[in-house]
């Protein structure tokens, strides 16, 4: 049975009670809701700020990274062709400095030959004179004196002429 | 059918007591319920009632967004769209839960419980009901709805007017018989789930006992009253959505599609 009176007053008392509802009981509940809306925005905006940054570092540290690494070979390479060069130096030096000491061990053996060579001729040509003294003083006549003067004479002339 | 103590009975203002105190009650024990729910709000970790609030709120906005033209009108709906959700879960729970009815001998006149009104009612007077299985307060909510959404839509008077000719101007006297027959069957259908599952339960628990103690209603009682707890919580969604609808349908905020 429809009642003006109840449908009246139940429209009044439902909206004080809405109304009882929404402020001590949803507003609450919507501003607890709003605040973790926010705080999760900001946090994936804050997230994704930093997710960049850190990608843009990342990219920098790879980036210096990379350059050490070709320094580093650069670098590398130079003192490998400056060590080459100096051991080829080196090399060369000391086969110069052997060659060097070869040949100076050469002379002095040359010298030290000549000097042996020209004591023993020395020592012979006394010997023979000596011996042909000797001989001479017992088997030359003065006939064969002549010649034999006559003989080193012409000897001496070949050997000076 | 059971008395209820009705003030002006007889005139044209009658007010039926029982369901006023009845919806009074029901607006305490969701206002409770809610304070209890906020009262430690945590915004990082929900606990208990808060979880439950919370999914109510999320689930009354995604009916409010489904409904509504816009994101901003959805948001202005938010409110009553949950708050008619809960009020009206809780009201229709509230009859299952309890009815108390009273049998009172002596008449009551001020209450407009006169000799042959009691009589009419074998001195029964109804004192614990749910406020939705009553024809009028169904029927205020429904035209409170009514009038929100024309209210809403005579905010843009243009548009107001020509959502009546649309699609095309022949269908005026439809949308007119729509603007009665919307509210009145939002109303009326909430009121007559309600008020059927009541009655029904009612005559269930006036069936006698076999031999004096033999319950032969209770399977039969069971049974209704799952069947009548499922058509409560319907009800209260199906009015939610609605109300969502017909205010949805006469919001011509920006980004409205016709």
């Amino acid at each position: 049975m429809f009642e003006l009176g109840t449908f009246v007053v139940s429209i009044i008392t439902f909206l004080i009670l809405f109304w009882l509802i929404k402020h001590f009981g949803f507003e609450p509940l919507a501003k607890m809701l709003e605040q973790r809306r926010v705080h999760i925005e900001t946090q994936i905006s804050e997230a994704e700020k930093s997710r960049a940054e850190a990608e843009a570092l990342l990219a920098e540290q790879r980036r210096l990274l990379e350059e050490a690494r070709q320094e580093a070979k650069r670098l590398l390479e130079s003192a490998q062709a400056r060590a080459d060069e100096q051991a080829r130096q080196i090399v060369a030096e000391a086969q110069a400095e052997a060659q060097r000491i070869l040949e100076e061990g050469r002379q002095v053996i040359e010298r030290e030959r000549a000097e042996a060579l020209s004591a023993v001729l020395d020592r012979v040509s006394q010997l023979t004179v000596e011996l042909a003294a000797q001989l001479l003083r017992e088997h030359v006549t003065p006939q064969v004196h002549e010649e034999m003067l006559q003989e080193a004479e012409k000897r001496l002339g070949e050997l000076v002429c | 059918m059971p008395a209820f103590p009705t003030l002006f009975r007889g005139t044209a203002f009658a007010i039926n007591l029982t369901t006023i105190a009845m919806m009074v009650l029901t607006g305490l024990v969701v206002l409770i319920v809610m304070r209890l729910a906020v009262r430690r709000l945590d915004m990082r970790h929900p606990r208990g009632l808060q979880n439950v609030i919370e999914w109510i709120a999320d689930f009354a906005a995604t009916t409010a967004r489904d409904a509504m033209p816009s994101e901003k009108a959805a948001r202005s709906i938010l409110p009553l769209a949950m708050v008619m959700l809960v009020y009206l879960f809780v009201a229709n729970w509230l009859g299952l839960i309890a009815t108390i009815e009273l049998v009172v001998k002596k008449p009551v006149p001020w209450l407009g419980l006169t000799p042959d009104v009691l009589e009419q009612a074998h001195g029964r007077v109804a004192l614990f009901d749910s406020p939705t299985a009553n024809m009028s307060m169904t029927l205020g909510l429904a035209i409170m709805v009514w009038l929100m959404s024309h209210a809403r839509g005579l905010r843009h008077p243009r548009e107001w007017a020509k959502h009546f000719l649309s699609p095309t101007p022949w269908v005026l006297p439809l949308t007119i018989i729509e603007e009665i027959t919307n509210p009145l069957t939002h109303g009326m259908r909430l009121f007559g789930n309600i008020f059927a599952g009541e009655a029904l339960m009612g005559v269930i628990l006036g069936i006698p006992l076999i031999f004096g103690w033999v319950p032969v209603g209770l399977p039969l009682l069971l049974i209704w009253l799952f069947y009548s707890a499922f058509v409560s919580t319907i009800q209260a969604y199906v009015f939610t959505i609605l109300m969502c609808l017909y205010i949805g349908n006469k919001s011509f905020d920006e980004g409205h599609a016709h």
